[in-house]
């Protein structure tokens, strides 16, 4: 009897360890699918008329969360020029600066400053913000830390004048039906964006934690003649090269029979 | 209308590349200078990455200056043997002014040196022109000082060996001379990172003593040699010119180059003298400026002048 006994609060253990884990797995995954991400944009072909674009990004989130749209480009290594200062009153280069880590497109949009809804640790994590940014981030050669802020400032300004970096707050709209936020923001894609695979992740905040990602892929690449001629100026180039002189020396004896027929008419 | 330039990897509004290329085609004709202390800054202002604007530019001066030297040579203005001893001199002076900049940045103050360099050569030659063609406009009694002056260095010049008459220059010089002043512009076009036409002109000018108008068809001629080398050399080896920009420059800069011949045709030598001085001193204020003034950005992509 007792063995019985035991049989059977064994298998009613093992019941509710699985009616538990199911539970778990079904809440999990019904938190899984409530954040979504699609960018409606998310091939993007440059031909030569292209001036620029737009990405909307929109998706559903649970109803309350706060939301982070950020955009990046995979991490590259930028090296940049420096101006300073010389004989005290001229300004030229100084030197050269590496940028590690640096994102060539950073876009960050949020529902609220970022600040007010994430702690340090987890923008960190993200890398999520400016700040984290910085730290995320390595420039070389920097004597400190106070000498890297300067330059990576500086950095953002460069990137920010050239339409490849931003960041704001408000700017996603959300709406609340059936019990869901339908969240949506539309963004101008600069034409400066080189072409790459860039990655649209969207993240829900709760209690200042991250609680949800989703992840959504913008690719960006040129077509036809473009990509033909950027690729012959690359693999081809003994070819272009001629090719482009050929074409200049035609152009600027065509031009001049032109004229000489002109001329010879009055 | 915009368009894609595949490798600068930006949009540009087609009208603005025309127009730059129809105004420094003008100046091409007009002068003789290849335009590019004008053209590659305004390229980079545009938003096209400074190694790019250099190496494009290089490619449409071969337009411009095919344009500027066939309209000239119609006209019996360009010397091509005294173009070929400047071109040899230019080339094996741009190889030691290659030699120089390593030298320079090895000793890490190559930015100091050839912005000075820029602007001493530029204000002393703007100046030196100016002053010289306004004087020679009001036909003051200069030039006979001038002659008596130069006597001496007009002795020298004849004592040395290998003496030939250029024809169409109506000059006789030793082979030497056209070869160490070409030389001497290719050291420092390359230090400069220019072609070098504001610099070869007062040398043919005031050196060589050529005439104005054949000055202005042999500057091209020596130039388009220049500018294809280099087209070649930076499509070669870093990949930056631009085929689609250089084509957009090229549409204005030829007909510029055309309209420029024509319009010097019309303007006395020294008129064209005086002319190239202000815009030679308006750039070297320009630079001045630029080296005094803060910049709004203090971080820039490599390369360029």
């Amino acid at each position: 009897m007792p063995e019985h006994r035991t049989q059977n609060t064994g298998y009613r253990i093992r019941f509710l360890l699985f009616a538990l884990c199911s539970l778990l797995f079904a809440l999990n995954g019904i938190a899984l699918a409530e954040l979504t991400a699609k960018a409606n944009h998310d091939h993007i072909t440059i031909d030569f008329f292209y001036h620029g674009s737009s990405v909307s990004v929109k998706g559903i989130s649970e109803p309350g969360t706060d939301l982070i749209v950020k955009i990046t480009s995979p991490e590259r290594h930028e090296a940049l020029r420096k101006k300073g200062k010389v004989a005290g009153f001229l300004w030229m280069n100084v030197g050269k600066l590496t940028f590690e880590r640096a994102p060539f497109l950073y876009f960050l949009h949020s529902t609220k400053n970022i600040e007010d809804i994430l702690g340090r640790e987890e923008m960190d994590k993200y890398v999520l913000g400016y700040p984290a940014l910085s730290r995320h981030m390595e420039v070389t050669p920097v004597a400190n830390d106070k000498e890297k802020n300067i330059w990576f400032n500086e950095f953002l300004k460069y990137k920010e004048s050239s339409n490849l970096y931003s960041t704001s707050s408000g700017k996603i709209s959300t709406v609340t039906k059936n019990g869901k936020q339908e969240y949506s923001i539309v963004l101008d894609w600069p034409y400066q964006a080189s072409p790459d695979n860039y990655v649209v992740t969207v993240h829900a905040v709760k209690n200042g934690k991250v609680a949800e990602t989703a992840e959504a892929k913008v690719l960006v690449e040129q077509v036809g003649l473009v990509k033909g001629l950027a690729d012959m100026a690359k693999n081809k180039a003994i070819f272009y090269g001629i090719i482009s002189i050929i074409a200049a020396l035609g152009a600027g004896f065509g031009v001049g029979l032109v004229f000489r027929k002109g001329g010879g008419a009055h | 209308m915009y368009l894609y330039l595949p490798v600068a990897l930006t949009s540009i509004n087609i009208l603005i590349p025309i127009g730059l290329g129809l105004a420094v085609g003008l100046l091409s004709g007009l002068f003789g200078v290849g335009g590019g202390f004008l053209m590659t800054p305004l390229l980079i202002m545009l938003g096209i990455p400074a190694t790019v604007a250099a190496a494009t530019d290089s490619n449409q001066i071969v337009a411009a200056s095919t344009s500027g030297t066939y309209a000239h040579w119609k006209v019996g203005n360009v010397d091509f043997k005294m173009g070929l001893y400047l071109l040899a001199g230019g080339f094996i002076g741009g190889l030691i002014g290659v030699q120089g900049i390593k030298i320079l940045n090895t000793m890490g103050n190559a930015d100091f040196v050839i912005k000075i360099t820029y602007v001493l050569m530029l204000g002393i030659v703007g100046t030196y022109m100016f002053i010289e063609s306004l004087l020679s406009m009001k036909k003051k009694k200069v030039e006979e000082v001038k002659a008596e002056k130069e006597s001496g260095i007009t002795r020298f010049l004849k004592s040395l060996p290998l003496q030939t008459h250029f024809e169409k220059s109506g000059v006789t010089h030793s082979a030497i001379l056209p070869v160490v002043f070409g030389g001497f512009v290719g050291i420092l076009a390359a230090i400069m990172g220019v072609g070098g036409g504001f610099l070869m002109v007062p040398v043919m000018v005031y050196i060589l003593r050529m005439p104005m108008h054949v000055v202005v068809g042999t500057s091209l001629f020596q130039i388009l040699f220049n500018c294809i080398e280099v087209t070649f050399l930076q499509a070669y080896t870093n990949h930056t010119v631009d085929f689609m920009l250089a084509v957009l420059l090229l549409l204005g800069s030829t007909v510029g180059a055309q309209i420029g011949t024509v319009f010097g045709r019309k303007l006395k030598g020294e008129q064209l003298k005086i002319i190239l001085a202000v815009i030679v001193l308006v750039v070297t204020v320009k630079i001045i400026f630029e080296l005094t003034l803060s910049p709004t950005l203090l971080l820039a992509q490599g390369g360029g002048h």
